[in-house]
């Protein structure tokens, strides 16, 4: 390759689309109660926050060929965000405070929709709200609309009527939202659990309850930096969210409690960068993966990983990747505990 | 835009710690255009997860290569100091709106404050190569930050203003600019941003101090746009702004900067603002 060629444009075009090697089947349903709602070609996801609309990279990969793609966050009306700086570098990962910036879902509808229905890969819009009714407006103009194919709840979102709490660390009121949602649309629901609690796995049983049809985890950590020349917070906003790498460990763990404590799929998110990463969390529990803050520095990685989980599957003479999730699981008499919480094998 | 790779031909270190470094990068070279950037992606994910955004320095379409100039100020500048002619780099680019000159703008006035040499730096050499001319003046903290004059084009006139006096104008770069406000018919700023604030209330109140009267095209003239390339061509002060980055194309909304009319992404509505699009007071 002459240098400043291409890598290659669009990264994993492939003519014809899927190429299907030694037959391996790398589809996931993520919506079991609804057959076929929610069925995604394979199981690599682009993370919300880290894609846009699903336009923005669409100069440098074919994002058609990704197993879904979960747009930005979005409100019943526009947000103006945090005051910046939105993001800074950690160790082996990053924080950000972007705040929710979006346009509102009649604006975001009134510009992707239509897009969006012309799409192969399916569309979940990631919604957020500062109330049950919020959450439930939103949901309720995204009912019914080509181009959306499934709702993620981000539930890490401070409750305004309840004193500022977020949805996530609460079972009742995690339980609350999602109940509320689920009345209110038909469309596939996923609930994006947060690792800022104690215990996620009670949090977990009772959005499941609830009637969700997947959990994605984990969303950010919380965290922060310090302007050492300023002496204060370095983000505009104080507190951040830390992703990339370090998060990993963490979302791996919370994937490993939850998928003994619920019987409902489990999309993970938290610091995937390589297949190996891929592989952990499936065999933690997870049946697919979000990549997010990893996308920044290597665009074509979510494709790459499709290919390389391939793959690894016909090298494994595995016929899907599913037959991995779950491996690392105890065998059922050395579950760990879930005192406090309602066990049903 | 596009995802590619430059092979490094030459890297040296100008100033103490700032380094220039030019890239054989032949479709990049072909297409960028100044003020707008690239997206440098450092070798190890597993430590640094973000691209590291770098104005594009100098450009050399014929030879298909571009230069950048950078301080190394962490993890990711120290690796690509070390870099030797031959290694490649991953880049994305051009990304970002350029500077845009007016037609007939004939006198281009280039402010830079330290490394925001890097910002304007190709813009002269844009300049001179359409027969306009071109003033840059450089504000340092000392004789030992200010960008070498042999880097310059011959033709460029110079003009360098040191905090404390050791070379050049004793002060700061800003003072400099009442002399050269009349002969120039736009200005192009980058650096800290207290600079460029500096500089925006400077401009708002250049036309009332030389009698500009503003008439305006014959005919029907519509107002442009913010953010359109006619809003930038019309603004007498354009700047390049920076701010930590995360994604480069518009997806992560990590970039802003605060416009008079809500958050501005650095990497798509920017880097290059018209002075007047930005709301400096919440921005500082």
């Amino acid at each position: 390759m002459t240098a400043s060629q291409p890598i290659a444009e669009p990264i994993g075009a492939v003519p014809g689309g899927e190429v299907d090697l030694g037959g391996v089947n790398l589809s996931v349903d993520l919506a079991p109660a609804r057959p076929g709602a929610l069925s995604l070609r394979n199981p690599v996801l682009v993370a919300s926050g880290t894609f846009g609309y699903g336009l923005e990279y669409g100069e440098v990969i074919d994002v058609q060929r990704l197993g879904a793609i979960c747009c930005k966050g979005t409100t019943l009306k526009a947000r103006a965000g945090n005051p910046p700086p939105r993001v800074t570098e950690t160790p082996a990962g990053m924080l950000n405070s972007i705040g929710l910036q979006n346009p509102g879902v009649e604006a975001v509808l009134e510009r992707y929709a239509e897009l969006w229905a012309g799409w192969n890969v399916p569309v979940i819009v990631n919604v957020a709200g500062e109330s049950i009714e919020d959450y439930v407006g939103v949901v309720r103009r995204l009912d019914g609309v080509p181009g959306i194919s499934g709702v993620e709840l981000n539930i890490s979102c401070p409750n305004v009527g309840a004193g500022g709490l977020q949805f996530a660390v609460d079972p009742e009121a995690a339980a609350a939202v999602t109940a509320a949602v689920r009345r209110a649309t038909e469309l596939p629901l996923m609930v994006k659990l947060s690792p800022n609690v104690a215990d996620v796995r009670g949090i977990a049983v009772a959005i499941a309850d609830a009637g969700a049809d997947c959990l994605s985890a984990v969303n950010t950590l919380s965290g922060m930096a310090i302007d050492q020349r300023r002496r204060r917070a370095f983000l505009g906003a104080t507190y951040g969210g830390l992703s990339g790498p370090a998060l990993k460990p963490v979302a791996l763990r919370v994937v490993y409690e939850v998928a003994q404590a619920v019987k409902i799929p489990i999309v993970a998110v938290g610091g995937v960068g390589s297949l190996s990463d891929v592989l952990d969390f499936l065999m933690a529990g997870a049946v697919a993966v979000q990549v997010g803050t990893a996308i920044f520095a290597d665009p074509g990685l979510p494709l790459r990983l499709v290919d390389e989980l391939r793959a690894y599957c016909v090298e494994h003479d595995l016929t899907s990747h599913r037959e991995l999730v779950g491996s690392a699981l105890p065998q059922r008499r050395e579950r760990p505990s879930v005192k406090g919480v309602e066990y049903r094998p | 835009m596009r995802l590619l790779e430059g092979e490094l031909l030459e890297s040296r270190e100008i100033l103490p710690r700032q380094w220039l470094q030019r890239y054989r990068a032949p479709w990049l070279a072909g297409g960028v255009r100044a003020g707008q950037f690239v997206h440098v992606r450092t070798p190890d994910y597993s430590g640094l997860v973000l691209r590291r955004p770098f104005s594009v320095n100098t450009v050399d379409r014929k030879q298909g290569e571009i230069s950048i100039h950078f301080r190394i100020e962490g993890k990711g500048t120290e690796w690509m100091a070390r870099l030797r002619p031959a290694d490649r780099l991953e880049m994305m680019g051009p990304l970002g709106r350029p500077f845009e000159v007016d037609p007939r703008s004939r006198h281009l006035l280039l402010i830079a404050g330290g490394l925001g040499m890097a910002g304007v730096r190709a813009l002269a050499d844009e300049a001179l190569a359409s027969g306009r001319q071109v003033a840059i003046l450089f504000g340092a903290r000392s004789a030992a930050e200010v960008y070498p004059s042999s880097l310059l084009p011959d033709e460029v006139e110079y003009v360098v203003a040191t905090d404390d006096g050791s070379l050049g104008h004793v002060g700061r770069v800003t003072d400099l600019l009442p002399a050269f406000e009349a002969w120039a018919d736009q200005a192009f700023a980058c650096g800290p941003e207290p600079m460029l604030a500096a500089l925006a209330t400077l401009a708002g109140g250049r036309d009332a101090r030389l009698g500009v009267a503003r008439l305006g095209r014959k005919g029907r003239s519509r107002p442009a746009g913010l953010g359109t390339p006619q809003a930038r061509r019309r603004s007498w002060l354009q700047v390049s702004m920076e701010q930590n980055m995360g994604c480069a194309v518009g997806a992560c909304l990590g970039c802003v900067v605060i416009g008079v009319k809500g958050p501005q992404r650095v990497c798509r509505e920017g880097p290059v603002f018209a002075a007047d699009e930005i709301d400096w007071e919440a921005s500082a």
